[in-house]
C-alpha cells in the first residue's frame, strides 16, 4: 500500500488575462476542485478594507453609520493581505487590532467653503501605508471622457459649511466574515460542452428545416454556412445547457441529430477582480488558502496516537 | 439579535480540536472524522478524492445544520486501508495536485505575460 498515490495533473490555458478580469481553461481535474477554487476565490481569500471609523465632525447630510458603511465597501489594493495578520490573532496589540502588523490607518478631512458641491470620494482618503490604497479605476480606460468623472468613488456630498472629518482603521478580512473583504466580483466556472451534429441525418433536411434548428436555440450556438449550407458549430461555449435544440430535434421526429454532453473533467473559468488585488493573484491566493485549508485538517499527533491505543485494545479482543 | 457571531463560522474555539476521529463500533475499517469550521468547499474534496481510491468502499460528507459550523466525513474502507489511511492519502493528494496546478498556473501567467 505504501506509495500509492490518486493524484491528478491539472493543465491550465489562459485566454484572455487583465488586471482585473481572467478568462482561463481547467481540464484534468473533476468539478469538486474546480467549486473548491471559486468558493475559495469569493469566500476566502483575504483583502483588506475599513472596519473601524472614528467620526471627529459630520456635518453631512448621511448619518456616521452610513458612512462607515460605505468606506467599509471601498476596494484598497491588498497585496500585502496575505502576509499580514488577522487582528484577533496578532499579539503585538493583544487584540486591539491597530498595530502595524495587522492594520493601516486612515484619515480624511474635508469641507466645503464655497457654492459648489463638493464631492468626497475615496481619493480623499489618506493611509499610512503607501502599499494599501483605495483602488483606482481611471487609468482603465473604462469610458470616463470628462476628467472630473476620473475621482474615485464618492463617498458622500457636501455643500457649503458641512465639513467631514474622521479617522478609518483597515484590517485583514475574508469574504466569509463580510463581503466587504470580498477580492472577487464575479468567478464563474462552467463545464465545456461537446456538440455533436448527425452530418449524415442532417443533409436529409430541408434548408428550411436547418434554418429552423439553428434558430431554436436562444444562443447562438449554430449558423449556416453559406457556401455549404451545412449546419455548423458556431460558438459552442454559448451553449447555456438550456435543452432548447435537443427538444427541438426531438419535435422533429429526428432524435440524435444533435447530440451536446458536458465534460466532466474540463471547466471554463472566468474571474472577475473588484481590483484588491489581480485576477491572476487572486487564482494564485485562492490555491495557496486552499492549500493552508487541507493542512489544517490533517489529523493531529494526538488523535493518531489515541487511536493507536484503541486499535490495539480492540485487536485483542478480537483475538489478534 | 441572538445571531450568532460572524466569526464563530471560521474561527475554532478555543479547547476544541480542529479534527476528531471515531471509530464505528459495529464496523471494521469505518469511521468518522469530525471536522470543525469547514463546509463544502472541504467536504466535498476530500469526499470526491477518497472515491479515487479503490479500498474506499463508502465516503461521503454531511453539514448536520446551517448553524453548526462543522462537517463529517465517513469512511469505510476495505481491509487493505484503514480510514485514517485513506483519509490521509486523500489530503496529501489533493495537496500535490494543488502544488501542480499552481505551478501551471504560474507558468501560464508568464506565457501570456510575455505575449505583451
Ligand atoms: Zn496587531
Amino acid at each position: 500500500m505504501e506509495g500509492a498515490s490518486y493524484q491528478r495533473f491539472p493543465k491550465v490555458k489562459i485566454r484572455e488575462l487583465k488586471d482585473d478580469y481572467a478568462k482561463f481553461e481547467l481540464r484534468e481535474t473533476d468539478a469538486s476542485v474546480a467549486n473548491a477554487l471559486r468558493r475559495v476565490m469569493i469566500a476566502e481569500v483575504p483583502t483588506i478594507a475599513i472596519d473601524l471609523v472614528e467620526i471627529e465632525v459630520n456635518s453631512s447630510v448621511l448619518n456616521d453609520e452610513f458612512i462607515a458603511h460605505r468606506l467599509g465597501l471601498i476596494p484598497l489594493t491588498s497585496e500585502r493581505a496575505m502576509s499580514m495578520r488577522f487582528s484577533r490573532d496578532c499579539d503585538a496589540c493583544d487584540g486591539d487590532g491597530q498595530c502595524e502588523f495587522c492594520s493601516v490607518e486612515f484619515h480624511l478631512r474635508a469641507k466645503c467653503i464655497n457654492d459648489q458641491t463638493l464631492d468626497v470620494t475615496s481619493k480623499d482618503l489618506y493611509s499610512s501605508d503607501h502599499t494599501v490604497v483605495p483602488v483606482d479605476f481611471s487609468d482603465t480606460s473604462s469610458g470616463f471622457e470628462n476628467p472630473e468623472d476620473q475621482r474615485g468613488i464618492t463617498i458622500v456630498k457636501l455643500r457649503k459649511g458641512q465639513e467631514l472629518r474622521l479617522r478609518a482603521i483597515a484590517r485583514k478580512g475574508i469574504g466569509k466574515d463580510h463581503a466587504k473583504w470580498s477580492p472577487a466580483a464575479t468567478v464563474t466556472f462552467m463545464y465545456e460542452p461537446e456538440i455533436h451534429i448527425n452530418e449524415e441525418m442532417m443533409e436529409t433536411l430541408s434548408l428550411e428545416e436547418k434554418t429552423s434548428v439553428v434558430e431554436s436555440s436562444p444562443t447562438k450556438v449554430f449558423g449556416i454556412n453559406p457556401h455549404t449550407q451545412q449546419v455548423e458549430v458556431v460558438d459552442p461555449e454559448a451553449y447555456t445547457y438550456d435543452d432548447e435544440v435537443l427538444k427541438k430535434v426531438e419535435a422533429m421526429g429526428k432524435p440524435g441529430l444533435v447530440e451536446i454532453y458536458a465534460k466532466e473533467d474540463s471547466f471554463i473559468f472566468t474571474v472577475e477582480s473588484t481590483g484588491a488585488v489581480k485576477a491572476s493573484q487572486l487564482v494564485l491566493n485562492a490555491i495557496e488558502v486552499l492549500k493552508q485549508k487541507l493542512d489544517a485538517v490533517r489529523l493531529s499527533e494526538d488523535t493518531v496516537e489515541a487511536d493507536d491505543q484503541f486499535g490495539e485494545l480492540g485487536a485483542h479482543m478480537r483475538g489478534g | 439579535m441572538n445571531a450568532p457571531d460572524r466569526y464563530e463560522r471560521f474561527v475554532v474555539p478555543e479547547g476544541t480540536k480542529k479534527v476528531s476521529y471515531e471509530r464505528d463500533t459495529k464496523i471494521i475499517n469505518a469511521a468518522s472524522f469530525t471536522i470543525e469550521r469547514e463546509d463544502h468547499t472541504i467536504g466535498n474534496i476530500v469526499r470526491m478524492q477518497l472515491h479515487r481510491d479503490g479500498n474506499v468502499l463508502f465516503a461521503g460528507y454531511k453539514l448536520p445544520h446551517p448553524l453548526q459550523y462543522k462537517i463529517i466525513v465517513r469512511v469505510h474502507t476495505s481491509s487493505q486501508s484503514s480510514p485514517m489511511q485513506a483519509y490521509n492519502l486523500a489530503i496529501n493528494d489533493l495537496d500535490k495536485e494543488l502544488d501542480h496546478l499552481k505551478a501551471a498556473f504560474e507558468a501560464e501567467v508568464a506565457r501570456v505575460s510575455g505575449e505583451y
